[in-house]
């Protein structure tokens, strides 16, 4: 996602990232209508004002005692007509820890939205059985990347997890370089 | 174009964010911007699959519109910069 955020102003302006992060232990507030909501919050954020599209229904909202949520089609709406002028990545991390109800109903929303603003991109993690039901509402849209540790990134990251630890100088040197092949090894 | 209040009461336009969703996922983002190591699985940046898709324009059916990382727990889907 930073990768999609560092891309210089000078080659792309109009870029909007707005990202999601599912937790299997918060499935009750990560619900579709909420996830959806988060991201519309975040595109929007890129606009000077709050869009009147929004304030309108908020107020009309308002007048139902106790006020009314905005509902999924609503959502799906104004994400289309607010994504459309720009290039809008929606990165959705841990698809496989939201429920699966609500997952669905996320999949089938981000297809409507895809539909209407074609420039949309979808940056999407999740474990493999998940993926076919990616793959069932963008049939043939999906690149699929499988993600496997590779040594050098495991033996970089214990490194620089060594690096940061306190008590890293009582490692023997040639004890430190062990460990790195050994728990390299182990995880391939 | 679109037309735009000028919302000056920000208690208003807190309630009017709230209301979208009281979730804030850019809060996550950055604990794992703080917490990911620089270096790791940046090959994954270099893929043909993912810089197709990140310069698509939605103008060729060849460029995806959705790119979709998978893999097993603990494998740094999260992580990826």
């Amino acid at each position: 996602m930073d990768s999609l955020c560092d891309e210089p102003r000078e080659v792309r302006d109009d870029i909007v990232v707005a990202c999601f992060y599912f937790d299997s232990t918060a499935q009750e507030e990560q619900g579709a209508a909420s996830v959806l909501g988060a991201l519309l919050k975040q595109v929007i954020g890129c606009y000077k004002w709050i869009p009147e599209e929004i304030t309108d229904t908020f107020q009309r909202h308002k007048k139902f005692v106790g006020g009314r949520e905005l509902e999924i089609p609503e959502i799906v709406k104004m994400l289309g007509i607010f994504s459309s002028p720009r290039h809008i990545y929606f990165c959705l991390d841990a698809l496989d820890e939201c429920a699966a109800p609500d997952r669905a109903k996320i999949l089938l929303s981000l297809k409507e939205i895809v539909k209407m603003s074609p420039t949309t991109r979808l940056f999407l993690t999740g474990r493999p059985y998940v993926g076919h039901e990616v793959r069932k509402h963008f049939p043939e849209g999906t690149a699929l990347i499988s993600i496997s540790p590779r040594n050098g990134d495991i033996i970089h990251y214990i490194h620089a997890k060594l690096v940061e630890d306190t008590n890293s100088g009582e490692m023997d040197e040639e004890i430190r370089e062990r460990n790195c092949e050994e728990y390299s090894g182990n995880c391939l | 174009m679109l037309n735009n209040h000028d919302i000056t009461d920000s208690d208003e336009q807190s309630k009017i964010l709230t209301w979208l969703s009281p979730l804030e996922p850019h809060l996550g983002h950055n604990d794992l911007r703080t917490n990911r190591v620089k270096g790791v699985g940046e090959w994954l940046l270099s893929t043909k699959e993912f810089r197709s898709w990140k310069h698509g324009d939605g103008k060729s059916e060849s460029q995806k519109a959705i790119i979709f990382f998978t893999g097993n727990l603990g494998v740094g889907k999260t992580y990826i910069r």
